[in-house]
């Protein structure tokens, strides 16, 4: 009888590759320049007296307007914290954050106000299931009265059209997929411009195909609207397709253990992933990531 | 179109022949492919001992897997080939088993966790609940397929929105079964065979012969107009309490589930007041309402009040706050947010708690009218009782019965109307 | 929770505590507090309305006062008739009910498993259901041999079908795959009732039995005010707390009615205890596979 540990590895689901992005979109042609967010030293700890754990231990980053900065790193390391501080979901406990110069939380307020400049999408969704795709993109700005209604429903059409959403306009989100409802999801936080796109896991559920689709479609709209893009995902490959920058997070406490720069240009399409330099970057990234991973699995942590 | 890569497939094709996982969805599988993970073993060598509980679904990609299992009645050897499962300890109840591999082998092996999200998120679709309700069954008892059976797969048409609707059973002649055990052994027991205390009760047939005859013996037919006053009656107060109730539970329980001040504030006095059962509250409501109408309105009012006021209440509690920060992060203020996201998505809620409050309502009118007042089922029934007009009880109780279905009915069907998107949603057949 | 949200997503962290006066207690607790008082002071002095504003109240007036009813009760309690009162409705309810249970859990469950048996009696079931148990007490009454027997009888009917609902849905929660995986794996037949069946419908079956409960004690008033007090059989039923109330009200001693329904309410909050003790009790070795219930 042999003893010895079997060993475990993911697996492996190969990435498929992605299609190729439409000729308009130009890489450089990026409309806006604003979103740079500036986080310094933010601690957050969860819990309180004895039995409180430190989330984030003086994670300081800095993200420039108009960027792509993926988030990746082991469970439960604290990045969620980073995008909740953000969007103004959780406060922090030290440490501030800025956006564009100006204080979103830090001292003297505990936490950043919710608003449209930093939009979520959620990973589990959060299309309002009563409306229609068509109210849910017209959503933000109907509430806060910035466009009259009829302009604001042919420039939602439209930007249903841009994405290929045309037809879906009168479904309900229960009767669609779940590729298009991410899809709406996206369409619909960036019909309010703002200067930040947060997304937390956002394609984690969608099987290789969809998944594949949903990189395009948020690179086509990333160029057309220059929105900070900031993202967390598990996906190595992901990561280093979508990114600008990609940040490798230490588990628990959480702090940026690498950032590589993604010298790849936009668009990014099916050749991207098989070429030489992506697969030297994801090698790199696996690396730094297989690290944390090791270290994580050693303090037992859990899927979260 | 890209492909997915093969090894996905493979993995999906291996999945697929486990028994029970083969017909989930594509996302199902691919969420249960990402958390699996492979390992090699060699001959001899051992998966997992006979102490640990083993929480994980191995499945055996090549090769063959031993399992022992000793201290049992008959030390059984049981063997796992290709495609062919093991452990998951929690789920079998299986103890102290060891498996060991029988040449090199090709493992997968998946963590609990992700099969039951899987499985619980995506729901089985009509055909297979279909044909899954033979099958729950003959898989416990583990019987050969019978004709009953695969009747039964053939048959039913489960309404997967509701607990308990209205259900259409296919099979008229088992329906007619029940129907005629029922009624068959009420006309036997009471005047075939008056059976000793049987006897007493009012028989079926004369029941249906006054029920329907121009001139009945105990003056209340379906010809006599004083049957419709009396439906009228009871028909009256409860349409009153109910849009009473409902006009004023709606929006307390609207706001009991989005105020906390109000919540903090008023729900502990509601919470006193309702647990007292309404009946106890008949004789207080005489005592202060004038007249012979009023209580009995106010005592159906309140039944139906708390129903509503609950329900909504707990309807906007339902409601999955990650709606309301999107809807912040969209820009909307607090009032928009109430106005758009708690009131629609609080809606199915409410509608389940009318029925509720309407079946309530009954309830309470057949408690009040038997007790107090004039006219009314419920003052039948009692009357019909104390001056010995047998079976003018059952036509009251009928009568009551099938009100209080066409009523809930009625309700359930405008709030259909109302909320479109959610029927949309659930009959929905998954892609 | 929705409040949460709407002011902002609640984290972890002490909150502050009141230094203000004794009532250090959290905020809800106060403010609990202070609406029960307010209440009662409504009712004192909407009640009392005749006597120290010299015009009646239109509602609040005529409502007996809760320094009366205080009065009322503390003479009550040293009262043999009131306590017998509890035991007498209280033993009812506990008949009724355990019956219910008995034969109405396994009925859904034999319903939601073998469809045969669901299209025969399901129709059947459906007829009687919409009519109000109380509907049924004349019947009762003239069916069965005690009075006693027939406000069972009204109180088990009361219970039992929503019993019967709660374990067909828990029943129809069991993911029939679970069950074919477990199988396939060489579970036996015992295994899978007790760690897929059994856990997947005992939440349901609570549920129903906490409503259920509920329902019985309305019942159980309602059968003892009318069989008891409404109809001219003769007092003797052998009390209750609804008798008690009844009697009260047509003996002219109102703020007994009030000593009555206090007491009704608590008996019925005792009683949904119980059932939570005994259904914590039971999810103790509820395996980790519910259904969806």
């Amino acid at each position: 009888m042999t003893s010895g540990a079997i060993a475990w590895r993911p697996a492996g689901t190969q990435r498929a590759a992605a299609p190729v992005l439409p000729r308009s979109a130009r890489a450089d042609a990026l409309p806006r320049r604003r979103g740079a967010i500036r986080i310094a030293d933010a601690v957050k700890y969860y819990g309180t007296g004895e039995s409180r754990v430190l989330a984030v231990d003086h994670c300081s980053l800095d993200i420039a307007a108009g960027e792509v900065f993926v988030v990746i790193g082991p469970s439960g390391c604290g990045k969620t914290t980073l995008l909740n501080a953000l969007a103004g979901f959780h406060s922090l406990d030290a440490g501030s954050i800025h956006l564009d110069g100006e204080l979103l939380c830090g001292p003297g307020r505990e936490k950043a106000p919710i608003g449209a400049d930093r939009i979520v999408v959620f990973q589990n969704g959060a299309l309002f299931p009563w409306k229609t795709v068509l109210e849910n993109v017209a959503f933000g700005p109907a509430m806060r009265g910035t466009i009259p209604r009829t302009e604001l429903l042919e420039r939602a059409r439209r930007r249903l059209a841009e994405a290929g959403l045309q037809g879906y306009e009168e479904s309900y989100p229960g009767e669609t997929s779940s590729g298009v409802k991410r899809r709406v999801e996206i369409v619909r936080a960036l019909m309010n411009d703002p200067a930040v796109l947060l997304l937390d896991e956002p394609f984690r559920a969608l099987d290789a195909l969809t998944k594949a689709m949903m990189h395009e479609a948020l690179i086509a709209s990333y160029l057309r609207t220059g929105s900070t893009v900031f993202f967390i995902t598990h996906d190595i490959e992901e990561a280093v397709f979508l990114g600008s920058r990609v940040a490798i997070m230490t588990s628990r406490p959480c702090r940026p253990k690498k950032i590589l720069s993604i010298d790849i240009p936009y668009p990014r399409g099916r050749e991207t992933v098989t070429s030489r330099r992506f697969r030297e970057l994801v090698a790199e990234a696996m690396a730094a990531v297989h690290e944390e991973a090791l270290k994580a699995y050693a303090l037992g942590e859990k899927e979260g | 179109m890209p492909e997915p890569s093969a090894r996905t497939q493979l993995l999906r094709a291996t999945l697929g022949n486990v028994p029970g996982l083969g017909d989930l969805s594509s996302d199902a599988v691919d969420s249960i492919v990402l958390a699996a993970e492979e390992g090699e073993t060699e001959d001899g060598q051992l998966v997992y001992g006979g102490t640990e509980i083993v929480t994980h679904l191995y499945v055996v990609r090549a090769g063959r897997v031993r399992l022992e299992r000793a201290g049992s009645a008959a030390e059984r050897t049981r063997w796992a080939g290709s495609g062919e499962t093991f452990g998951w300890h929690t789920l079998t109840g299986i103890r102290g088993e060891r498996a060991t591999s029988d040449g090199a082998t090709t493992l997968l092996r998946i963590p609990e966790r992700a099969l039951l999200q899987a499985l619980a998120s995506a729901p089985l679709r009509r055909e297979q609940l279909r044909a899954s309700v033979g099958g729950r069954a003959g898989a416990i008892g583990a019987r050969a397929k019978t004709s009953s059976e695969a009747q039964a797969s053939r048959i039913f048409r489960a309404m997967v929105d509701r607990a308990f609707q209205w259900f259409r059973s296919p099979a008229p002649y088992r329906r007619l079964l029940g129907y005629a055990l029922f009624f068959g052994g009420w006309y036997l027991t009471v005047e075939a065979w008056a059976l000793p205390h049987f006897d007493r009760l009012p028989g079926i047939t004369e029941v249906v012969h006054e029920w329907l005859s121009k001139d009945p013996t105990f003056g209340l037919s379906v010809y006599t107009p004083e049957y419709y006053a009396h439906i009228g009656s009871s028909l009256r107060r409860v349409g009153i309490a109910f849009s009473l109730a409902t006009a004023l539970g709606v929006p307390v329980g609207l706001a009991l589930g989005s105020s906390t001040t109000f919540r903090e504030y008023v729900f502990p006095v509601f919470e006193l007041l309702r647990p007292v059962p309404i009946p106890a509250w008949i004789p207080l409501a005489i005592l202060v309402f004038s007249g012979a109408e009023a209580p009995i309105v106010f005592l159906t009012f309140l039944a139906s009040f708390f129903a509503t006021a609950l329900n909504t209440f707990l309807g906007v509690r339902s409601i999955d706050p990650k709606y309301v920060l999107a809807a912040r992060c969209l820009g909307a203020s607090p009032w928009q947010v109430f106005r758009h996201i708690v009131v629609p998505g609080a809606l199915p809620f409410v509608l389940t708690g009318l029925q509720i409050s309407v079946g309530v309502a009954w309830f309470s009118i057949a408690a009040a009218e038997m007790c107090s007042g004039q006219l009314g089922l419920g003052y039948v029934i009692n009357t019909s009782y104390t001056e010995v007009k047998f079976p003018t009880i059952v036509i009251g109780m009928l009568t009551l019965g099938i009100l209080g279905f066409a009523t809930s009915a009625l309700v359930r069907l405008v709030g259909e109307r109302l909320v479109v998107w959610r029927a949309r949603e659930l009959s929905m057949e998954r892609p | 929770m929705v409040n949460s949200a709407v002011a902002g997503v609640a984290e972890s962290g002490a909150r502050p505590r009141s230094t203000i006066g004794i009532l250090r207690l959290p905020r809800a607790q106060r403010r609990a507090l202070v609406s029960y008082l307010a209440a009662l002071l409504v009712w004192q002095l909407g009640s009392t309305s005749g006597r120290w504003l010299g015009v009646e109240l239109p509602l609040l007036g005529r409502i007996p006062a809760p320094s009366d009813v205080l009065g009322a009760w503390s003479h009550l309690i040293v009262d043999p008739g009131y306590w017998q009162s509890w035991l007498a409705s209280s033993k009812r309810v506990a008949a009724g009910f355990t019956a219910a249970v008995l034969t109405g859990v396994p009925l859904g469950l034999i319903m939601a498993l073998s469809p045969p048996v669901w299209d025969v009696v399901f129709p059947v079931f459906e007829l009687l259901r919409p009519i109000p148990p109380l509907a049924w007490v004349p019947a009762a009454i003239i069916f069965w041999p005690t009075q006693e027997l027939s406000i069972d009888a009204v109180i088990f009917i009361g219970a039992f079908f929503t019993l019967v609902l709660n374990a067909v849905s828990g029943a129809r929660s069991i993911d029939p795959r679970l069950i074919q995986v477990a199988r396939s794996m060489g579970a036996s037949r015992a295994n899978i009732l007790t760690r897929l069946v059994l856990p997947a419908v005992l939440p349901s079956v609570v549920v129903g039995m906490e409503v259920s409960i509920g329902i019985t004690w309305e019942v159980v008033v309602a059968a003892e005010m009318i069989s008891g007090g409404g109809s001219s059989r003769g007092a003797s039923s052998g009390g209750g707390l609804g008798f008690f109330i009844w009697n009260s009200y047509v003996g002219g001693s109102y703020p007994q009615i009030i000593v009555g329904m206090i007491s009704i309410g608590i008996a019925g909050y005792l009683s949904s205890a119980a059932l939570r003790v005994v259904a914590a009790r039971l999810s103790r070795w509820n395996a980790p596979y519910g259904g969806r219930a």
